[in-house]
């Protein structure tokens, strides 16, 4: 009896891992602002999260025939979904012009910088100059 | 041995419900989605949820068929993505020929005298 109740313990612990990657995964991928950053989010859920949801699975099946396909789809999903990244990557690289500007300043102005020009703006800045003004008076 | 089962069935339940809310956001996501990337990265989650609550469903009914069922859609997911980026990317560089094909012609007809670019000027 307390074999089995410690199996649901370890199970109910994988799954609750698990359901938490995957909301961490869909909270970055909803809150974070350019599909780079969101594909960081989201390869999170295909591999942790997908690994110990259906780790907890195995757990309660124990071995046998089941449990090896459900382990067959983590090896499947953790060789698939880094060239599934890789291309969606690449789609983004060459489909976004404006990759290579840095946005620091996008917060609080709304500005997208070049590398280049990125010195020169940030001398601009509205907040910048009332700055100085409050010196030179 | 009554309470565990009670147990498994409220462990399960939870965990689906909250991977369909999941998937409702990510649903919204691949709408509000600015890019064509954002999109396809939704709709990989969404897969995923999906991968993970028929396994969920094949291990709670006892029904041994529903695994295969997870093989074969993480397979065609994974697929749907891989052609969706290709044919993403031969629309973009389609898009891209065509523009400079456009600009091209232009160049040609401002080189080639004042009464083609007057003609230009009346038709829109």
């Amino acid at each position: 009896m307390t074999g089995a109740w410690i199996r649901f313990a370890a199970a109910a612990a994988c799954m609750i891992l698990g359901l938490v990657f995957m909301i961490s995964a869909v909270f970055g991928v909803n809150r974070f602002r350019h599909a780079l950053n969101r594909m960081h989010a989201a390869a999170l859920g295909d591999t942790l999260g997908i690994l110990f949801v259906i780790l907890s699975l195995i757990i309660m099946r124990g071995f046998s025939m089941d449990s090896l396909k459900l382990s067959m789809v983590i090896v499947f999903f953790w060789i698939a979904s880094p060239v599934s990244g890789h291309m969606i990557s690449r789609l983004e690289a060459m489909t976004d012009e404006r990759l290579g500007e840095i946005s620091i300043l996008e917060k609080n102005n709304g500005i997208r910088v070049t590398m280049e020009d990125a010195p020169s703006k940030i001398k601009e800045t509205p907040d910048k100059k009332k700055k100085r003004g409050g010196k030179g008076r | 041995m009554e309470l565990i089962q009670q147990a498994y069935d409220v462990l399960m339940t939870t965990g689906v419900l909250i991977l369909a809310a999941l998937i409702i956001l990510s649903i919204i996501r691949s709408i509000l989605g600015p890019g064509i990337s954002d999109r396809i990265i939704a709709v990989n989650m969404i897969g995923t949820m999906v991968i993970m609550i028929t396994a969920i469903f094949s291990v709670w009914m006892d029904e041994n068929y529903l695994a295969d069922v997870c093989l074969i859609y993480a397979m065609i997911s994974f697929l749907g993505v891989v052609v969706l980026c290709k044919v993403y990317t031969g629309v973009y560089l389609q898009r891209k020929h065509m523009k400079a094909d456009l600009g091209a012609i232009e160049d040609n007809l401002s080189k080639q005298g004042v009464e083609m670019s007057e003609e230009k000027e009346v038709q829109p």
